[in-house]
């Protein structure tokens, strides 16, 4: 026992003062390897730096300014965020971005879940069907922006609109953009269409990693196809699906470029998003310091999701 | 007899006279090419303008190398939807150094003048003798404080109707109505004839609020639209009800279709409407739609569309009218002021202003050749010579204000009620509190 304690000491010691030889050997190489794998990770840090801390550092430092326009700016402390959370039309983008980023995340992932797992049943066929609808994905917001205005404008010329009419129910012909009852959820459907490309991909991307003996095995079992979905490949899925989920919802978050060019956050405010309020704060009306603090809030939201997702990921890692 | 000595004189006199005339027309012509000569480099502009009206200024700025060939013009472009005073700023506090730039918003080049970035013209002003092209009125719209800083180059009557002809005779309505009453009633005869909204509200973003302007204008005249844009007189002023009121009389009387039809669109897209479509007959828009109709429609100004005043509502106002306009300014650490100057005056020149006539733009110099101007374009010039004149609310408010007004007006048009049009005001009230 008294052995044991006293190696465990050593050891104990050895880890903290690397009084062990090993551990000498190792701290020494360490040593030894540092100035290199800084040198090689200089360049990231830089980069991070310019490009992240440092923009990240400047908001948050304006956030305690009053800055209008051209003007001189005025230290106000915490007064931007008080007067953020007093301010109905920023409440009503709080629950617009709920809306809005649980509303395209379901629809995009739920889409892509299931056409992964139809995909799944026949991956050389259904190639070109995953190839455009991962395309839709790559285009830009702005371009799609332009052709779902074409899907839902108000008049005959509108292809949602001539179809309800082909169909032969004009009488559900609408101005979908016009209504703040109707323009959310087209918003909504406009970014779903875009975000199902990527679930599809990383949660076809999980069921191909399933092994092919689980699968087998159900077939011998005789499984149907349905059965299969259910029991095999929705649960052994979950990881790309929890992926999917994270990436749409802080894509959702952070929209702005379909909002802009769809609805202009309106009608009456309906479709204002925070990120869309940062923007009509800081860049319409020009005040930066506003702005800059409901970008905080929006930071801290991305943060509040990532981080469990991103502890999980690298959990395992060392 | 006249002696030749008696005449010596006289002919010393025509020759001295004649050979001093010669020479100051070569001092002049010289001295001319000379300063055209040493006005040369990079001339930055700052330019927020698209579309057909872009076209007219780079024919504009085409014109102007010409005449100072040593001079290059870079464009630093601001590309966007809406307002474009936060892209400007954005270019400017982001460290571009220009030496023109474009503006329509007086606060806006209040905000520049206050923050040290404009240059004052007034010794500009006389050295090019702008006094005898421009007009004092527009002299004292581009002044702050009494210095000028902004050179009017286009102005645009904002209380004028754009229609298309063939609409109205379709209907049996032999001419553009001249009175309310007449304009109210014109709607029925439209629906009729098949138009289901005969007036095109453009809601989506802020010119749903022209209507409601040149309302107060005619309800309230110039001195109360002042009072409200310095907030002078709240907003919920039985004036400024009043001209509410008179929107909502004509959202009541069927003139302009669904609200979720107005919220949909912008003021291009219901133009489209009504000269593209032919589904809508009536625009309140300012003088660019003259361009975009013979640009992008081809349509004939007189022939295929018209343009009247605002109709009278006999309320002792009908002399006034809503105008905007554009002008140029001059930054104070522009790197070639020379040529920045002489590029301002190059838009007072008949050949600028002509351009711009041709193009369906007004402009306030007198070298303009009044009879390129279309009827459109003549029916406007003169209402707004005519009148008592008040620049566009919207522009004159300050940023945050101007959105809930705005947006306020949206919900105005959603319920055209007396009883929402007290919230919507009360509304308004309680930000221009915030706000001035």
């Amino acid at each position: 026992m008294a052995g044991t304690s006293v190696s465990h000491l050593r050891e104990a010691a050895g880890v903290f003062h690397g009084s062990s030889p090993a551990t000498a050997v190792k701290s020494r190489r360490r040593l030894r390897e540092t100035p290199a794998a800084l040198i090689l990770i200089a360049p990231v840090i830089v980069l991070f730096a310019i490009s992240v801390a440092y923009p990240l550092a400047e908001t948050i430092r304006l956030s305690f300014w009053d800055i209008q326009g051209l003007r001189k700016p005025a230290y106000v402390g915490l007064g931007n965020y008080a007067k953020l959370f007093a301010d109905p039309a920023f409440r009503n983008t709080l629950l617009t971005t709920l809306i809005f980023t649980i509303g395209t995340t379901v629809i995009s992932v739920a889409i892509g879940w299931v056409l992964a797992m139809m995909c799944a049943f026949a991956p050389r066929q259904t190639l070109p069907f995953r190839v455009m609808i991962f395309a839709a994905f790559g285009i830009s917001e702005a371009v799609s922006g332009y052709m779902w205005i074409g899907i839902y404008r108000a008049d005959a010329g509108g292809l949602l609109n001539s179809l309800i009419q082909l169909l032969g129910f004009p009488g559900f012909a609408h101005a979908w953009l016009g209504d703040a009852n109707t323009a959310l959820w087209a918003l909504i459907i406009a970014a779903s269409w875009s975000g199902v490309g990527l679930p599809l991909m990383l949660i076809f991307a999980a069921i191909q990693a399933i092994p092919k003996s689980v699968l087998e095995a159900a077939y011998m079992d005789g499984a149907r196809p349905v059965s299969t979905m259910r029991h095999i490949m929705m649960p052994l899925s979950m990881p790309g699906v929890r992926v999917a989920v994270f990436i749409n919802l802080l894509g959702a978050l952070r929209a702005f470029d379909i909002i802009y060019i769809l609805t202009g956050g309106g009608p009456v405010r309906s479709t204002e998003t925070v990120g869309y309020f940062m923007y009509r704060e800081s860049m319409t009306q020009f005040k930066l310091g506003y702005g800059a603090a409901a970008t905080v809030i929006l930071l801290l939201a991305v943060l509040i999701i990532s981080t469990p997702a991103i502890l999980q990921r690298t959990a395992g890692a060392r | 007899m006249t002696s030749s000595i008696e005449f010596m004189p006289e002919i010393r006199r025509r020759t001295l006279l004649a050979g001093v005339g010669g020479a100051a027309l070569l001092a002049m012509t010289g001295g001319l090419a000379r300063a055209q000569e040493t006005v040369s480099g990079e001339l930055v502009v700052l330019n927020w303008i698209g579309g057909s009206e872009l076209e007219m200024m780079r024919e504009i700025q085409k014109a102007f190398l010409v005449k100072y060939p040593n001079v290059t013009i870079r464009e630093v472009a601001i590309t966007g939807q809406g307002d474009m005073r936060g892209g400007i700023r954005t270019a400017l506090m982001g460290g571009e150094v220009v030496d023109v730039l474009f503006n329509t918003w007086p606060a806006f080049r209040k905000e520049l003048a206050d923050a040290g970035m404009l240059r004052p013209i007034d010794d500009q002003w006389k050295s090019y003798g702008w006094d005898k092209v421009i007009s004092p009125a527009w002299k004292e719209l581009g002044s702050l404080g009494g210095a000028p800083y902004g050179l009017t180059y286009t102005f645009g009557d904002r209380s004028g109707i754009w229609y298309m002809k063939e609409h109205l005779a379709k209907a049996g309505i032999a001419a553009p109505p001249k009175t309310w009453d007449e304009f109210i009633a014109s709607f029925d005869k439209l629906t009729k004839a098949g138009y289901t909204a005969p007036v095109a509200i453009p809601g989506k973003y802020w010119a749903h609020a022209e209507w409601f302007e040149t309302l107060l204008l005619r309800t309230a005249g110039v001195e109360t639209a002042t009072k409200l844009a310095t907030h002078e007189i709240p907003w919920t002023d039985p004036a400024v009800k009043t001209a509410l009121s008179k929107y909502g009389q004509m959202l009541q009387a069927h003139c302009c279709g669904a609200t979720n039809s107005m919220l949909a669109n912008d003021w291009d897209g219901e133009a489209d409407q009504i000269f593209q479509a032919n589904a809508k007959n009536y625009l309140l828009i300012g003088m660019w739609m003259n361009n975009r109709a013979k640009n992008d429609y081809k349509l004939a100004e007189g022939k295929d569309y018209g343009f009247f005043q605002f109709p009278t509502l006999g309320m002792g106002h009908d002399d006034t009218s809503s105008i905007d306009a554009k002008e140029l300014l001059v930054t104070a650490n522009g790197p070639n002021p020379k040529a920045a100057d002489a590029f301002l005056d190059f838009w007072t020149s008949a050949e600028a202003a002509n351009i711009l006539a041709k193009a369906g733009y007004a402009s306030p110099s007198s070298n303009i050749d009044a009879s390129l101007y279309g009827e459109a374009q003549k029916t406007a010039t003169q209402a707004v010579a005519s009148s008592k004149l008040q620049f566009v609310l919207g522009d004159l408010l300050p940023g945050d204000l101007v959105d809930e007004y705005r947006v306020q007006l949206q919900k105005f048009l959603q319920d055209p009620s007396d009883t929402n049009a007290d919230t919507v005001l009360a509304a308004i009230e309680a930000k221009a509190k915030e706000s001035y």
